[in-house]
């Protein structure tokens, strides 16, 4: 670290703490309290990348968020690297390694920079106007183009990190720890307002708590000083919650905003171990207060982009703040008083001062003045018209402004000046405002679009130099008059403050300054990532570009990582008066979220692996894993999918199991499928009126089948549903539709037909279904409910009784969903997997087989049974699945029912369900494979498509069913199921393929 | 019997912050919008059914929280066997439901109840539930329904850093899981 350029007791960096750091690998060393980029330029190092389309070396730019150039790499490790991070942002800690982006070997020299050389060549729109032709050629172009493409090295590991979310509720959100930030904080929390202060610094006090100048006094106090007092106050105020080193990412609307907290991207890697990273702040506020400041513009000139031209507020917070000198003989261009506050900082840190160059014809302000009376030597009216320095800047060049300031007059002056600090003027930082819906107006004075207080939206106030204050006593007077006003405060500590300041008098804009050569050849930058230049926004208007917004995206202005913070109003300012339009009428680009980048890991929190999504288990599940089960996603839910054993495949196991379920006995967990408890003397009417069949006459202890269909006709879900009393039913859904089912029919109870007496409420998780199926499935269950009568009269299919097994109340409905003779046993779910044990010790003398999912689903198939969501999706009416039986044809209504009898869904030709089998039975057809009748006709007509098919080891073939246009008349006609490298032969059969005669249900 | 088997059956300790799961207690979903419900209620349970949003009403044995204009949750302030869960709620459904005075449906395996106690339980909650607990925490009794790392909860608050958490039971595991995560880091 070189002494030289560092200021002893600087009092916000600990001098007594050295760190040490790596930047493209040579050892540094900094101090605690450093930002990456303080710590660079006290080591004397300016250039830390290069630019994205030259090349061309770029040092540090900005002390901020706002930082286009001094963006690195942090950390070599593949899982933990992390590009893209603003160097004048990362605070450094002990063993930090950084790297420059997109240089190869080294920043110091870049193979890339040739592309500075041809830079005539490459214009605004090359990409667009050249690889245009020929259009076979893109996918070579694109090879390239990707591998140039892009910034920063992605890490190739997951990230190991550990990232939180938490939701605020607030009265008052004060947005940023400036002055009128901590003034408004203090006024809210004082009256009582739970309040919330966020700053994104780790040291609250924004510009002021470095502004140590005789000319910005308060009560007779540097500013600095009375500001530091404040803030001390603040910490002990007891509604008051302060959040340092948190960022605010987004303002939605109603008041919901986003904030990012660091917690130990300042750490070393051993303290952040165990510990979380990033918290992202999910806030409710009923008010918000914005005081976000507002950022210095650089001004646009011939090469003012070498390392070492700087903002001239960012020297001077490196030299007031971080104790840094940005160099040795540093030279000022400006156009305002501004630079002037930073000339007197570097006079008093004994920095030479080689001359401003101020293209006004004069200031006679209170800063200026004080300049003056160090003989400094200021050049009015003057312009650089060129600067000279590879890797840093090392000579200026001025010139003369003409009166009307289009062009440069009289002899070229050249300067020696390693630094420079340039000055264009205050951009107020207006992002949050208008991300939340806020409206902009502008202000020709200086140039600057602010919150328009008629188009802001209610419970919000943008204070401070955001509003266009930028003068302290305006900030302090109006930041107490709006907070007042704002939040009903009669009085304030703030009220009769002395403040003095140095106003500023005279201004002057000139968004390109001329240069002695042509602009063809000049490169005035604009946006420093993407190196659009003020000659690209004039070529893209001369090619007919009017609009910022396309502008914008054909220069790629203001696309960059810091998404045009220093650009956009440069670019707005050039056509503006290039097409001479007013720049208020022109308005500026979305500011869309996040302000500043956000980590994939903010944004999902803990919700990373094992919580990356929920996982609602059966209270068997344990068994099933236990017996080494797969499983498949339902839902949410994890269901047995199948049971393999000794190696079997899942073809193999679910051959068996299907096997087994016919011959003898199976098992399935049925506990997913949503259960609602219906209860009311109305529940029958109801059932009429949702379910497409008659409920009125289902007797007591009966089960019936229902089809429930949405408004528009097509099936939205089915199941069983089983009368348990006179006014009490118990109704089953499809496992994913349960909670849709729940809130339809709730949300038809309280809104269509208030005057049905029905009660609904779900007991999904209350009940485990166990769902015993096949010849021996009675042996079984008399032997788990030896009291209960199974006879086929006592206890008929589609009925239900209520049991008792080991003193636990049960009820167990006889209802298949594979065509065997089944029961399904209903019981508290805590009982359950007692019971599934119990009746597996009961079937072990008939090989009782566990079966999941795969094995259920091929199993209705035989039986041609559907499954909604399957062989439906949304466009299938009963008719259209052959399941005319089940539309009460003489009910009043139901839902869905008038969508039935349109045009459209009585046409013959729609797509119907049909079974298919294939000529070869050992072929097994593709679910989703098409269906078409003829083989060289292009386009081929795709008459439908398949949807289950499987290979039935009770048929011994393969069995299918689909979806075709007109299929109910198609019964025995033969298609072609056409695939990659064959065509399968069809026919059209029956959807029954097994036990038509239903004989197995009483077998 | 039948062996009695909740999801957690376990619980944990984080500094001051305890989580227990609490079974078997009885469950019991009340709807109705008649009249003489609340009375009935009231002659059977010794405690009317909270009218005012988010709020319940306990006696030594029973809690009733308010879930909606027409609903209603009873839970067992203490374990109890199931021969008396079967009691309560037979006697319940023969004088509300057979009446047609309301439903009446036992939901005891349907939700889980996990109680959380300590100083950071609200920090805990506001990792990732959106509700503002300003109110809540503050009066004994309040009820909230709301999200808790996306899933469907009811919160009871039964004292002052104290409460207790109802999750469906096949969601019950997932989110014991997230809690006792979430716990690691307050």
């Amino acid at each position: 670290m070189s002494q030289e350029l560092r200021i002893n007791n600087n009092k916000f960096i600990d001098q007594t703490t050295r760190l040490s750091f790596k930047f493209n690998g040579e050892k540094l060393y900094g101090y605690k309290g450093d930002t990456l980029a303080s710590a660079l330029l006290a080591n004397n190092i300016h250039l830390v990348g290069r630019s994205f389309k030259y090349h061309r070396p770029r040092g540090i730019m900005t002390c901020g968020s706002e930082e286009p150039n001094a963006i690195v790499q942090i950390g070599n490790d593949p899982s933990l690297t992390d590009p893209n991070v603003r160097a004048t942002e990362i605070e450094l800690y002990e063993g930090l390694e950084a790297f420059s982006q997109n240089c190869w070997p080294n920043v110091k020299f870049d193979i890339g920079g040739i592309n500075n050389l041809l830079s005539p060549l490459l214009p605004a729109g090359f990409y667009y106007k050249t690889f245009m032709w020929p259009a076979s050629f893109w996918e070579k172009y694109e090879f390239f183009i990707r591998h140039s493409a892009g910034l920063g090295k992605s890490p190739t590991k997951p990230d190991p990190d550990i990232y939180d979310h938490k939701y605020y509720h607030c009265d008052v959100l004060v947005v940023g720890g400036g002055i009128s930030g901590i003034m408004a904080a203090k006024l809210s929390a004082e009256n009582n307002n739970e309040t919330l202060l966020l700053d994104d610094k780790n040291i609250l006090g924004g510009a002021t708590i470095y502004q140590n100048n005789d000319c910005f006094q308060i009560d007779g106090t540097h500013t600095n000083y009375w500001l530091e007092k404040e803030i001390n106050k603040i910490k002990n105020i007891k509604n008051l919650t302060i959040k340092t080193r948190t960022s605010l990412a987004a303002y939605h609307g109603y008041n919901y905003l986003l904030a990012k907290e660091n917690l130990t991207d300042h750490l070393s890697p051993d303290e952040r171990k165990g510990k979380i990273r990033q918290r992202l702040w999910k806030i409710r506020a009923k008010k918000v207060i914005i005081a976000t400041g507002s950022i210095e513009r650089p001004l646009i000139f011939n090469n003012n982009d070498r390392p070492g031209i700087m903002l001239s507020s960012a020297i001077k917070k490196f030299i007031d703040f971080y104790g840094v000198k940005a160099g040795k003989e540093i030279s000022l261009f400006t156009n305002n008083d501004s630079a002037y506050e930073t000339a007197i900082s570097l006079k008093k840190s004994g920095v030479n001062i080689v001359s401003i160059i101020d293209i006004r014809d004069k200031s006679s302000s209170k800063i200026v003045k004080e300049v003056e009376k160090h003989n400094i030597k200021i050049y009015w009216k003057h312009t650089i018209v060129n600067t000279e320095g590879y890797r840093r800047i090392s000579f200026i060049e001025i010139m003369k402004l003409s009166d009307d300031g289009s062009g440069v007059i009289g002899k070229k002056i050249k300067l020696k000046t390693d630094c420079l600090g340039i000055s264009g003027g205050w951009t107020p930082m207006v992002h949050l405002f208008t991300q939340s819906g806020g409206k902009l107006k502008f202000r020709s004075d200086d140039n600057v679009f602010l919150p328009d207080k008629n188009k802001t939206p209610s419970d919000q106030i943008s204070i401070g130099s955001c509003n266009g204050d930028f003068d302290i006593k305006d900030i302090i007077l109006n930041s107490n008059k709006d907070v007042k006003t704002f939040l009903g405060i009669e009085n304030s500590s703030f009220d009769n403050l002395k403040v003095e300041s140095s106003k500023e008098e005279m201004k002057r804009n000139i968004w390109l300054l001329p240069s002695d050569k042509p602009i063809g050849k000049t490169k005035p930058f604009l946006d420093f990532q993407n190196d659009s230049t003020a000659k690209d926004v004039k070529l893209a208007l001369r090619e007919g570009f009017k609009s910022i917004e396309h502008v914008k995206r054909y220069t790629t202005t203001g696309m960059g990582t810091d998404q045009g913070k220093l650009s956009n109003m440069h670019a707005l300012g050039i056509i503006a008066e290039t097409t001479g339009t007013n720049m208020g009428e022109l308005g500026t680009t979305t500011f869309r979220p996040p302000y500043t980048p956000l980590t994939f890991g903010a944004i999902v929190g803990r919700n990373v692996g094992e919580f990356f999504d929920h996982t609602r288990k059966t209270a068997m599940h344990n068994w099933h894993v236990q017996n080494k089960a797969k499983f498949e996603n339902v839902g949410q839910w994890k269901r047995a999918w199948y049971y393999p054993k000794n190696g079997e495949t899942m073809f193999e196991a679910v051959q068996r199991e299907s096997k087994a379920a016919r011959e003898s006995v199976g098992i399935l967990d049925a506990s997913t499928l949503g259960k609602i408890d219906i209860q009311g003397t109305d529940a029958s009417e109801f059932l009429n009126r949702v379910y497409t069949n008659a409920w009125s006459k289902l007797a007591i202890g009966k089960c019936r089948y229902g089809l429930m269909l949405n408004e528009d006709g097509m099936v939205y879900d089915d199941g069983v549903t089983t009368r348990l009393g006179e006014n009490h039913y118990i109704m089953t859904t499809t496992t994913g539709g349960a909670a849709n089912v729940l809130t339809k029919l709730e949300d038809y109870l309280q809104t269509e037909w208030p005057e049905l007496d029905v009660y609904l409420t779900t007991v999904t998780d209350h009940f485990s279904t166990i769902s015993i199926c096949g010849p021996n499935s009675k042996k079984i269950l008399s032997k788990v409910i030896p009291d209960l009568d199974l006879s086929d009269e006592k206890f008929p299919h589609m009925s239900f009784k209520n049991s008792i097994i080991n003193g636990i109340k049960c009820r167990v409905m006889r209802i298949s969903f594979t065509g065997e003779h089944s029961y399904e046993i209903n019981i508290q779910s805590n009982y359950a997997k007692h019971v599934w044990e119990l009746c597996m010790d009961a079937g072990k003398d008939y090989n009782i087989t566990p079966y999941g999912t795969e094995t259920m689903h091929l199993l209705r198939a035989e039986k041609g049974f559907i499954i909604t969501g399957q062989d439906t999706d949304g466009t299938m009416t009963p008719s259209d699945l052959q399941m005319d039986w089940i539309i009460g044809k003489k009910k009043f209504d139901f839902i869905g029912k008038r969508s039935l009898y349109r045009s459209d869904t009585i046409r013959d030709d729609r797509k119907q369900l049909v079974g298919l089998l294939t000529d070869d039975p050992k072929e097994i057809l593709e679910e989703g494979a098409q269906i078409v009748e003829k083989l060289n006709q292009k386009p081929v007509e795709m008459l439908g498509h398949v949807t289950s098919s499987y290979f039935s080891p009770n048929l011994n073939k393969s069995i299918a069913l689909a979806v075709m246009k007109s299929g109910k008349k198609l019964k025995g006609k033969k298609f072609f199921v056409p695939m990659e490298n064959k065509n399968i032969n069809v026919t059209v059969t029956d959807t029954v393929f097994f036990d038509k005669e239903n004989k197995r249900l009483n077998a | 019997m039948l062996n009695f088997e909740t999801t957690v059956q376990d619980s944990k300790s984080y500094g001051d912050l305890t989580l227990s799961e609490v079974e078997p207690i009885l469950k019991i979903n009340l709807r109705s919008n008649k009249r003489e419900f609340s009375t009935k209620i009231g002659k059977l349970l010794s405690i009317i059914p909270p009218i005012e949003a988010n709020t319940s009403s306990s006696n030594e044995d029973y809690s009733i929280l308010w879930l909606s204009p027409d609903e209603w949750l009873i839970y067992s302030n203490n374990k109890i066997s199931y021969e008396q869960q079967n009691l309560l709620e037979e006697n319940l459904f023969n004088n509300i439901s057979n009446t047609n005075q309301g439903s009446v449906t036992n939901v005891t395996d349907h939700w889980v109840m996990i109680n959380l106690k300590g100083s950071k339980i609200y920090d805990l909650l506001s990792k990732s539930s959106p509700y503002d607990f300003k109110n809540f925490k503050m009066k004994k009794g309040s009820v909230a329904q709301t999200l808790l790392n996306h899933t469907d909860v009811i919160l009871h608050n039964i004292d002052d850093n104290n409460l207790n958490l109802f999750v469906r039971r096949s969601f019950s595991e997932d989110l014991w899981l997230w809690i006792n995560d979430s716990a690691r880091f307050l």
